[in-house]
């Protein structure tokens, strides 16, 4: 795509990357764990008490120069299908929404894992959904090992690449142990990743033994990683879009150093979002207010990173105007300033709830982005100018061959609707979110994901089995519809 | 039997090409298949599957002309040996076509032209700005089923109106049905005018002329 949208200039990003390390020389972070600590000392960062460090500068450029500029992310069959470089953006759904808007009823309700299966199945299903997350945390399994479930039916119902949220380190290891039966070893899935981890860490300077761990295992792997701090102006981070970005920054400044330290040149993926607040009236943490919009993408860009973008998200309860409006703007802003993985596609509700039906509006969202910021081809066949002359001033184009063989490469709608108002009319005459409703429930009866094999199904029900026993917990109702084996 | 002829002549029409069409019939001709078999069980079924794959938007207008013009082809060939062995295809009306005075937009109404030819009906095509008179005096001489009228411009919507009454002075009505079209003509305005049918599209048009002939 064309990146049409820089909203930092290079000095802008060359300041705040000073600020981020004035942070972490000055103020240093408390690293809760023992193999990160002992890797940052040797490598010259300095004890302030505990496991308080300071970090000098100089580790972070190294780190800077040894993390790849680039990762592509394979499908499940070892295609790649998502090279996280330059402006290519890629959209996807968020994880672990505690409420579903059912597209059948309207009704919010808590989810169960048949409704992550037949999200991933309708993300699988979607053109122009390019990755999956698990978009809801079942309530009808244990829920110390949903990340489990999620993960097989994930594998079971999509071919697209998988971005995997766990909660403990066990879940991350039991998750990647899964992927690399499907992918057909450690080895292969180094080799085409078609996984990577989503790290969620405390605060730009608090980093979690949890995510620490999962940023070492991840890197002794090999696979790629993302680490997210969060830091929220007006709490755990200045009200400022600068000093915020500043200060989580900084945290993924000491991600990429202790990735690196584990083994260099190790992807690590850094957020493409921060600078954010929390409603300073309500405490609601909105996910798509107008103002940081594109910073995080334009310090992504000046480091050359891979990054991991928001766009999509809601704050609205239902699939609405507001819902229609958010998540275009968001993902047009996303996609223009050159995100990689944006993800929250069909988050309502602050990412509390998700909607299968506003996820399809994305989908459509997305695909009308994709052609507006499509490069243009200026060529002798697409100027025609033998065939304006060969027409002339009378005739017309619509029979010539040439028409027929470039009229495809506009975007035509799925859901927008362009019909006169009788074809409207005659079609039932209904709304955006009926229409897209109807659409999910399209997709459900008809699409199906090419199957796992049965040697991969039964390994990973094998980790699935492992860690049921391990939690006491008895497995659920298989999901129906050959969902999982 | 010809199994193989009747597949390769439903594929020229849906590919909408109009040099395989024509040499799919010449070849039907060539291995006695008889016309109107290769008409009705070959170049009609592909006319039909095209149709039916625009209806649900998986082919667009561009496709469907093409398949018309692929159609108009393959009748050309195969109508004059109609003539010869006295058969003759089953024509579903006379149509009298044009653009009105003072309007030269032609391609909405060569749209109809073309679908209206391929689904059977025997089309005269008068052109783009057409005067009122001759409408009607085309409509007398060929005793025409049916004139369409077709107008872009709200301006010269107004000439449907006039070609209406020039049919009602001649005599021809109500034997005679008029049709109007165009992006500003709508059912309440081909109602006001006494016209017998509107079609918001040449898909459309087709159906209209169809239920207005064959009820």
């Amino acid at each position: 795509m064309n990146s049409v949208w820089a909203r930092l200039t290079h000095e802008q990003c060359q300041r705040l990357h000073n600020a981020s390390l004035e942070i972490l020389e000055r103020t240093g972070a408390r690293l809760f764990n023992d193999e990160a600590l002992a890797l940052v000392c040797k490598a010259g960062a300095k004890v302030v008490e505990g496991n308080h460090v300071r970090f000098p500068a100089r580790l972070v450029e190294q780190a800077l120069s040894t993390a790849p500029k680039g990762v592509t992310l394979f499908d499940r069959n070892g295609r790649p299908v998502m090279p996280l470089e330059g402006n290519n953006s890629f959209f996807g759904p968020g994880s672990d929404c505690l409420n579903i808007v059912d597209h059948r009823t309207g009704e919010r309700r808590r989810p169960v894992l048949q409704d992550v299966a037949e999200a991933i199945r309708v993300c699988d299903g979607l053109n122009e959904i390019n990755f999956v997350m698990s978009m809801f945390l079942p309530s009808d399994v244990h829920q110390e090992i949903a990340d489990r479930y999620q993960m097989e039916v994930m594998l079971h119902n999509t071919t697209k690449p998988i971005v995997l949220v766990t909660y403990e380190t066990s879940g991350c290891v039991d998750a990647v142990e899964m992927a690399e039966a499907v992918a057909g070893g450690a080895d292969a899935l180094r080799e085409r990743p078609f996984i990577t981890c989503y790290i969620n860490v405390t605060t730009g300077l608090l980093h979690n033994a949890d995510a620490l761990e999962k940023l070492l295992f991840l890197a002794g792997k090999g696979l790629p990683a993302l680490y997210i701090p969060v830091v929220s102006g007006g709490t755990t981070g200045p009200i400022t879009m600068a000093g915020g970005l500043a200060l989580s920054n900084a945290g993924v400044l000491v991600g990429l150093v202790i990735s690196q330290l584990k083994r260099e040149g190790t992807p690590v993926i850094i957020p493409g979002f921060g600078g954010d607040a929390l409603d300073m009236r309500t405490m609601v943490d909105p996910y798509c207010g107008p103002d940081p919009r594109g910073m995080a993408q334009s310090l992504a860009h000046f480091y050359q990173l891979p990054m991991f973008s928001l766009g999509g998200a809601s704050e609205s309860k239902l699939v609405d105007q507001q819902a229609g409006i958010e998540a275009a703007l968001d993902m047009l802003i996303a996609a223009g300033s050159g995100g990689h993985i944006v993800h929250d596609c069909g988050y309502l509700e602050s990412g509390l709830t998700g909607s299968l039906a506003q996820l399809a509006i994305c989908n459509e969202v997305a695909g009308w982005i994709r052609h507006a910021c499509r490069p243009v081809e200026i060529s002798a066949e697409t100027l025609a100018l033998d065939l304006i002359d060969q027409v002339g001033p009378d005739g017309q184009f619509l029979k010539l061959p040439h028409t027929r063989r470039h009229m495809r490469e506009r975007w035509y709608p799925t859901l927008i609707d362009r019909d006169t108002y009788t074809g409207w009319l005659a079609k039932g005459g209904k709304p955006l979110g009926e229409r897209a409703a109807e659409q999910v429930s399209q997709i459900l009866a008809t699409h199906h994901c090419e199957p796992l094999s049965r040697t991969s199904a039964e390994a990973i029900r094998r980790v699935v089995l492992r860690a049921e026993a391990q939690s006491g917990s008895e497995s659920p109702a298989p999901v129906s519809g050959g969902s999982y084996a | 039997m010809h199994e193989e002829q009747f597949n390769a002549m439903r594929q020229s029409i849906v590919d909408g090409a109009p040099e395989s069409a024509r040499e799919s019939a010449n070849q039907a001709l060539a291995l006695g298949i008889a016309p109107l078999d290769a008409i009705n069980k070959g170049f009609v079924a592909g006319l039909n599957s095209i149709g039916e794959q625009f209806n649900r938007g998986e082919v667009f207008l561009p496709d469907l002309v093409m398949a018309g013009e692929a159609m108009k082809a393959a009748v050309a060939v195969l109508e004059p040996e109609m003539q010869k062995c006295g058969t003759q295809r089953e024509i579903l009306g006379k149509v009298v076509l044009g653009t009105v005075k003072g309007d030269i937009h032609e391609i909405g109404k060569s749209l109809v032209s073309t679908l209206l030819t391929a689904s059977g009906f025997q089309v005269f095509d008068l052109g783009v700005n057409v005067p009122i008179e001759l409408f009607a005096e085309k409509a007398r001489d060929l005793q025409a089923d049916l004139v369409g009228v077709s107008a872009l411009l709200t301006t010269t919507m107004q000439g449907q109106k006039s070609v209406v009454e020039a049919l009602d002075r001649h005599g021809l009505r109500p034997k005679v049905k008029v049709i109007v079209g165009g992006a500003p003509v709508t059912r309440d305005w081909a109602d006001k005018i006494g016209a017998d049918g509107y079609g918001q599209d040449a898909m459309a048009a087709v159906a209209v002329a169809k239920s207005l002939l064959h009820k």
